[in-house]
Parts: C-alpha cells; sequence; structure tokens
C-alpha cells in the first residue's frame, strides 16, 4: 500500500490519468464536433433564389384601396419540397403602385387592412402602419417592407427574393 | 454449492483483491484503451466502407434474394435442416432451449470448479455451439446466391441523369424528347394519335409526383398507354420510376429549380464561339435525349446502334452513315429532314419532329471536324466547353429592380 | 476558494463517497479480455448518441424513411459519418457483446456470487440482438424490407402462438406502415428502456460484487 503513495506512484497516477482524459477528448471531439455541423448543417444552407411573380393586369386593381394578393412558393427544403405563402398589400393610387409585404417588422405576425382606421393593424402587438407602410404606432422597429415591381403588358409584376 | 464452499470462493476473491490494483487508475486506463482501439476501428469502418446505398423497398421486387442480418445468418441457416412439418424445431425449439439454457447456466451448473482445466466438458459444449453458430454463418454466407445490384440513386444529379436516360428509353417516342407530345409516328398501334404536351405548368402544376408515378406504374390503358412498372408487368423498379418523376418535375415544372450545387448533369451544353463539337460534350447528350430510344437492340432501326461512339460511328445497315467532312453525309440529310431516294424506306429522323436547327448544326459542324471522340482544344482564344458567356460589367437585372427593398424582412 | 466550492458540494452530494465506492476500490489483476465488458458499454453509449442524431432528421414512414435516411447520407454535413458510426456499432457491439459472454464463460465468472450478473447480462445480449433486429428495418430499403420479412416470418413458425406473434410483430399481417413506427417505437423508446435498466443492475452488481478474479489451477 505504501509504495503506491510514493512519487513513482503519483507520477504513473498523473500519467495515466492523463492518458484517459487524452483518448476520451479525441473520441469526444471525432464524434462532437461532426455532430455540430451535422445538427447545424441545413439551418445555415443558403437558397437564394428570385422570381417575378405575375399579380394579373393592373386596370382590375382597386384604385385607393389597399388589396391583399396570396400566392405560395414551393422550395426544395430537406427532402420534401414546402410551399411558403406571401401575401402582398397593393395599393393603387394616383397612378402609381405600391407593393407592401403583409408581414409585421416587428416579430413576423401578419398584418390586415383594417379600413375603419386606415391603417395596416398587427394583431399581436397592436402595431399600426399607414398606407405607405410607415409606422404610425405599436413597438415595430421599421415600416412595412416593399416589394419591388414592374409592369409589363399591363401586368402587374412584384418580384420575390428568397434568401 | 456448500456454505464452505462459498466461504472459500469469498476469501479467494478477497486475496486476490488485496493483490490488485486501484480501479481508477489502473482498470479506468486499461478500458480506455480498450474503448478507444474500438472506436478507432469503428470509425475506419464508417469512413472507409460506410453504408453501402441500397435502393428503397420495393414489395414487388421478386427477384430479391432476401437475407437476415449477419448475427442472424446462421439461424437463417438453420432452418434449411427443418424443412416442412418440423420447421418449427428449428425457428422455435433450438433457439428457444438455447436461450433457456444460456439463462439458467449458473443454477444448473453447480460444480465449484472455475479453472478451465477442470470444467472441459462445460468448455467443449460452448466451443462446439460456438462453431456450429460461425460454421452456419459461413456456409449462409457462401451459398447466398449473388444479388441482382440494382443501382441506388442518392443525390438528385444521379436522379436527374438516371431519369432523363429512362425517360429517354421508355417515354420518348410518345411524349418526345421535351414532353411536348404532338402526333405521335413510328409506335405500332398509336400511330397519328395526337400526344398532349407534358412540359407545361397546366400538366406539371396539376400532378403530384405520387400521381405522375402512379400514371408511369399503372399505365392509362384506356388512351393506349402500357404499365411500366414491374408490380403491373412494365420493367421499371419504384426507384426507377421516382427518378423519371424527379427528371420531369425538375425539367418541366417552372417552379422547381435545380440546386446550384447539383451540375447540370446530362444537359446539352451550347457552343462557344470556334469550339468543335465533341462525341463526349455535345453529341452523346442528344443522342441519349433524341436517339437512343430507338437506335438500340431490339427495336426496328436498319441495325443502326447508337449506343456508344463506336456504334454511332460503325454499325447499320447503311455504313456508314458519316464520313468525315462530308456535308452530305446520309445522317446530316436524314437530321436535315432532306429526301433521300437512293436508299429505300428511310424516314427522316427523328421521325415525330425535326432536331433542334442548333443541334443539327452541332452535328455538321462534328461531321466536318471528323467526329471527335473527346473535346479537342478550340481554335478560337475562347477556352473549349464553357458553356456561359463572360461576364461584362453590371449585371442587366440590377436595372429591373426599381426598388432596393425586398420581400423577404432581412434582419 | 475551490476547495470550499468543492466541500460545499461534497456535504450535500457526497462526492467522496461516491469516488471511494466506485473509483477507489480495488480490482484482482485482470488481463485484457476483462475490458470486453466496459468496451461494450461504451458502444452502447456511442450507439445512444449516434442514434439520438439520426432521430434529428429520420421519419419513420414508408413514404419518407428512405428519402429521410437518403438526406442524411447526402445533404447533412457528417451525416454519412453519424450512420456510418450508427451501422457498424451495431456490428461491433454484436461482436462485443458476444465475446464478453464467452469471457464470462471461459472464466466461470456466472457462478456465485455472480448469477444475477449472467442472467441480466444474457437479457443484455437479448436486448441488443432485438435493437439489431428493430433497427434493421428502418431505413426502409430493399434488404431492410426483405430481412424483416423474412425475420417476422421465421417467428410465424412458432406451433400455435407463431401467427400471432407474426402479426404482433408486424402490426398486422403484411409490413407496412404499422410494422415501421412499431419497429421503431421498439428501437428507440421500449428495447432502451430495457437496456437501461438492466445495464443499471448489471453495473451495480459489478461494483457490489467486484469483477471476478482469474481463477488459479486449483479453483
Amino acid at each position: 500500500m505504501a509504495e503506491s503513495e510514493s512519487s513513482a506512484g503519483l507520477g504513473r497516477r498523473t500519467f495515466v490519468t492523463g492518458v484517459v482524459g487524452l483518448l476520451g477528448g479525441i473520441i469526444a471531439a471525432v464524434v462532437g464536433l461532426p455532430a455540430v455541423a451535422y445538427w447545424l448543417g441545413p439551418s445555415l444552407k443558403k437558397q437564394e433564389s428570385d422570381a417575378w411573380v405575375p399579380l394579373g393586369p393592373v386596370e382590375n386593381i382597386p384604385v385607393d384601396v389597399p388589396t391583399l394578393f396570396s400566392f405560395t412558393r414551393t422550395k426544395q427544403l430537406g427532402w420534401e419540397r414546402s410551399a411558403t405563402s406571401y401575401g402582398v398589400y397593393v395599393l393603387r393610387a394616383g397612378g402609381q403602385v405600391l407593393a407592401l409585404s403583409n408581414v409585421c417588422t416587428h416579430l413576423s405576425c401578419r398584418v390586415t387592412w383594417s379600413p375603419e382606421r386606415d391603417t395596416y393593424l398587427c394583431p399581436c402587438h397592436d402595431g399600426h402602419f399607414a398606407r405607405d407602410g410607415a409606422i404610425v404606432s405599436g413597438p415595430q422597429p421599421r415600416p412595412l417592407d416593399r416589394f419591388a415591381l414592374k409592369i409589363e403588358d399591363g401586368t402587374l409584376f412584384v418580384h420575390i427574393v428568397e434568401a | 454449492m456448500n456454505d464452505e464452499q462459498k466461504r472459500e470462493i469469498d476469501a479467494r476473491h478477497e486475496q486476490a483483491k488485496q493483490h490488485g490494483v486501484k480501479f481508477f487508475p489502473d482498470i479506468i486506463y486499461k478500458d480506455m484503451i480498450a474503448a478507444f482501439g474500438v472506436f478507432v476501428l469503428l470509425l475506419l469502418l464508417a469512413v472507409f466502407l460506410g453504408v453501402k446505398p441500397e435502393p428503397p423497398a420495393d414489395p414487388n421486387d421478386a427477384a430479391y434474394v432476401p437475407r437476415p442480418e449477419w448475427y442472424f445468418l446462421f439461424l437463417f441457416q438453420l432452418l434449411k435442416y427443418f424443412p416442412g412439418q418440423i420447421e418449427w424445431i428449428g425457428t422455435a425449439v433450438v433457439p428457444g432451449l438455447a436461450v433457456l439454457a444460456l439463462l439458467l447456466l449458473p443454477f444448473y451448473d453447480r460444480s465449484p470448479f472455475r479453472h478451465w482445466r477442470r470444467r472441459k466438458l462445460a468448455l467443449a459444449i460452448m466451443g462446439a455451439a460456438m462453431a456450429g453458430i460461425i460454421g452456419l454463418t459461413i456456409v449462409a454466407a457462401v451459398t447466398t446466391p449473388p444479388q441482382e445490384e440494382t443501382a441506388a440513386l442518392t443525390s438528385l444529379g444521379d436522379r436527374l441523369l438516371a431519369g432523363q436516360d429512362l425517360y429517354s428509353i421508355q417515354c420518348v417516342e410518345c411524349h418526345g424528347d421535351e414532353g411536348q407530345g404532338g402526333e405521335i409516328a413510328g409506335v405500332e398501334g398509336l400511330e397519328g394519335f395526337l400526344m398532349k404536351p407534358m412540359n407545361v405548368g397546366d400538366y406539371m402544376y396539376t400532378r403530384e409526383d405520387d400521381t405522375l408515378a402512379a400514371i408511369i406504374a399503372y399505365g392509362q390503358p384506356d388512351l393506349g398507354m402500357p404499365p411500366f412498372g414491374k408490380a403491373y408487368g412494365g420493367e421499371l423498379s419504384p426507384g426507377e420510376i421516382q427518378a423519371i418523376v424527379t427528371f420531369m418535375r425538375y425539367t418541366w415544372d417552372d417552379r422547381m429549380e435545380i440546386p446550384q450545387d447539383v451540375a447540370s448533369a446530362g444537359a446539352v451544353p451550347a457552343l462557344a464561339p470556334g469550339e468543335i463539337p465533341s462525341y463526349s460534350v455535345h453529341i452523346q447528350p442528344i443522342v441519349r435525349r433524341t436517339c437512343l430510344s430507338c437506335h438500340r437492340e431490339g427495336k426496328k432501326n436498319n441495325n443502326y446502334l447508337m449506343g456508344s461512339y463506336r456504334e454511332v460511328l460503325d454499325t447499320g445497315d447503311n455504313s456508314p452513315v458519316m464520313v468525315a467532312g462530308d456535308a452530305n453525309s446520309l445522317l446530316l440529310r436524314l437530321l436535315r429532314r432532306e429526301e433521300v431516294t437512293e436508299i429505300k424506306d428511310l424516314d427522316p429522323m427523328p421521325p415525330a419532329r425535326p432536331l433542334k436547327p442548333e443541334w443539327v448544326e452541332m452535328f455538321e459542324l462534328w461531321v466536318a471536324a471528323g467526329m471527335p471522340e473527346t473535346p479537342v482544344p478550340a481554335t478560337g482564344a475562347a477556352p473549349a466547353a464553357t458553356p456561359t458567356p463572360p461576364v461584362t460589367g453590371t449585371p442587366p437585372a440590377a436595372s429591373l429592380t426599381p426598388a432596393p427593398t425586398s420581400g423577404t424582412p432581412t434582419p | 476558494m475551490a476547495a470550499r466550492a468543492f466541500r460545499w458540494l461534497d456535504d450535500r452530494l457526497g462526492l467522496t463517497g461516491i469516488y471511494r465506492t466506485i473509483f477507489d476500490r480495488k480490482i484482482p489483476k485482470v488481463n485484457w479480455a476483462f475490458t470486453l465488458g466496459s468496451a461494450t458499454l461504451f458502444l452502447a453509449v456511442l450507439q445512444g448518441v449516434t442514434g439520438v442524431f439520426l432521430t434529428v432528421y429520420y421519419v419513420p414512414h414508408p413514404d419518407q424513411a428512405y428519402e429521410s435516411v437518403n438526406y442524411i447520407m447526402t445533404g447533412v454535413p457528417f451525416g454519412w459519418l453519424v450512420r456510418g458510426l450508427h451501422h457498424w456499432g451495431a456490428t461491433l457491439m454484436v461482436i462485443t457483446v458476444v465475446l464478453h459472454m464467452l469471457r464470462t464463460f471461459f472464466y466461470a465468472a456466472y457462478k456465485y456470487p455472480r448469477e444475477i450478473t449472467w442472467i441480466t447480462g444474457v437479457l443484455l445480449l437479448l436486448v441488443t440482438l432485438g435493437m439489431g433486429f428493430t433497427g434493421y428495418l428502418l431505413p426502409w430499403n430493399q434488404r431492410a424490407y426483405w430481412a424483416t420479412t423474412v425475420g417476422t416470418s421465421i417467428a410465424g413458425t412458432v406451433p400455435f402462438v407463431g401467427p400471432i406473434i407474426e402479426q404482433a410483430l408486424r402490426g398486422g399481417t403484411d409490413l407496412s406502415t404499422l410494422t415501421l413506427t412499431r419497429f421503431f417505437s421498439a428501437h428507440i423508446w421500449m428495447l432502451p428502456a430495457a437496456l437501461l435498466g438492466l445495464v443499471g443492475v448489471h453495473m451495480y452488481l459489478v461494483i457490489r460484487l467486484g469483477i471476478s478474479h482469474v481463477p488459479a489451477a486449483d479453483e
């Protein structure tokens, strides 16, 4: 018993503990580091795409009333195709056309046009946006996002960018 | 075993412990080294052997030779020796008794002896059992008939390519090389039938992948389309049908975009200025898409086969169909749909509809250059096989986007 | 400071006691064959870790199982490694479990006082084989489908109760979604729970009784 307490015994003890720690660390690293990439891989994958989506003839769009257009886009996510739905409020006024996203800039709830109050209303934290998307009141950090748009042969297109 | 023997054993064990070592660090050290060795072996197996790709489950594949995991092979083999009425002896009695024998071992082996010299009978029985298991496993492994290899298509690129090849062989004659349909020519029983196009939104948007797969597998008997799935007497496995559906979806459904990391597999690259077309880069993809469905074994084609470079050059009743440098080679005249009178019964090629003009031109340039098999260095300054034009200035798309805002909220 | 923190924890958790009972105990001098048990335990833990990671993407459904496994192999960084480790880990674990049993048998370590350790060990061998059998079906590929068809049919040949066992395993008369989900459930919940319990008893007994010594010629 007494021998194992000697300095030689302690040296061996340190060595053995070190080897156990080293080998354990190697195993943990070889399994653990790829596991992090495995977990994060699809989350960090960039899939950029853009498209001009037709919303129909400009002349059919009501004047001075924000009108909601909905459409879906399919994307390959993982091994399945998933549909993402988009809502675009189009406002035609004074010869100008404006396309606003219906996604609140605060926490991504969907805003709805409220004709009585003349604002876009976000149901989550009672945020209000004006006709042109500017902030009226509420916690939202910036105005509603605008889509780029173009008119070709009388048909309105909005530019969807997915990043 | 009596109390005295138990005391004797406990004393022996106590003595062995006194002369022994501490669990930490000595035993843990050894255990760690052993575990590490196992881990290295496992890592080598996982990295260098990996997991072999397998085709998806196909309950209709009668040709597949079923085998259990290797560690159940001995049991599988054992059943061969218990045929018919006595099969249950092999499946229930023998394994059941073996498990029972193992579980109850400490209760019927009551001799106090522990050293192997005094337990020769027990060791012999266990040794015989293990030898039997190993023997049966080896016999089973050796007598397993070779599995007919079906390629497992794992990556999207592989599937697109395989789907295109299968489409070209199975579907092109009626549906056209671009899925455009049109009047069917040269297909027995369907001559003159006006096929609707599939390469349009109307068709692709309204049919899910499962629907397309079902149509291919079962056919549309009322409309003259035969079944192609193995389950209904055709020759395609579910994996192959899936590949065709994937090809159709990514080629004709304009909502789908092929991810950038998937190479444009099987596409016919455009010719760069001054580039000389070659078989491997340009001609073969065209042939695979438009010609091979008829120009293969077992079809009516004047024995002109187009499966390989050699076949394209040398086969056929009217060989040679191409002569290096001769712009009036037979094949080129047929592709240009010129009337050929000196040989009887020759139709323009492809029979149903003309080849795209740029592809015909590719053939002409290829014949003029002496039908090279592999890319030849271009005569011009532009590097060979560059499908995209060089980028100049700002991309034109920028001017089409009037406002810098976008639909997706970006932080 | 560190010493005081340790004292505080030790008073409440009994760390020193744990250290004395588990790590500081005396063990007979043994050879390398006695590392097979801990190697098996190591593989079991690794199977657990890689298995948990596989469930991040795996879907137990006939329409999606194959595609999700394919996605793990081709679409996820190091997915091939995680699945490779799990696949080969299963094979190695069967080997180490059997070798561990043979070692125990050779040194007659199943005799007094370790009878219960032996019984839990045999049950652990069966659970390991069950894990292999249920896990094999999950990728829903040709090999898996047909191996399970054959495997469950073997159970069906047992006299009287065979057909009932076969249908209980398959969740019906044929291989279907029901088979896949119950194999999945068995593979990731039931058998691991049994494994955990049995390993607990096994390890408790190993620590309580100490590992057996190499028998001398007169034993």
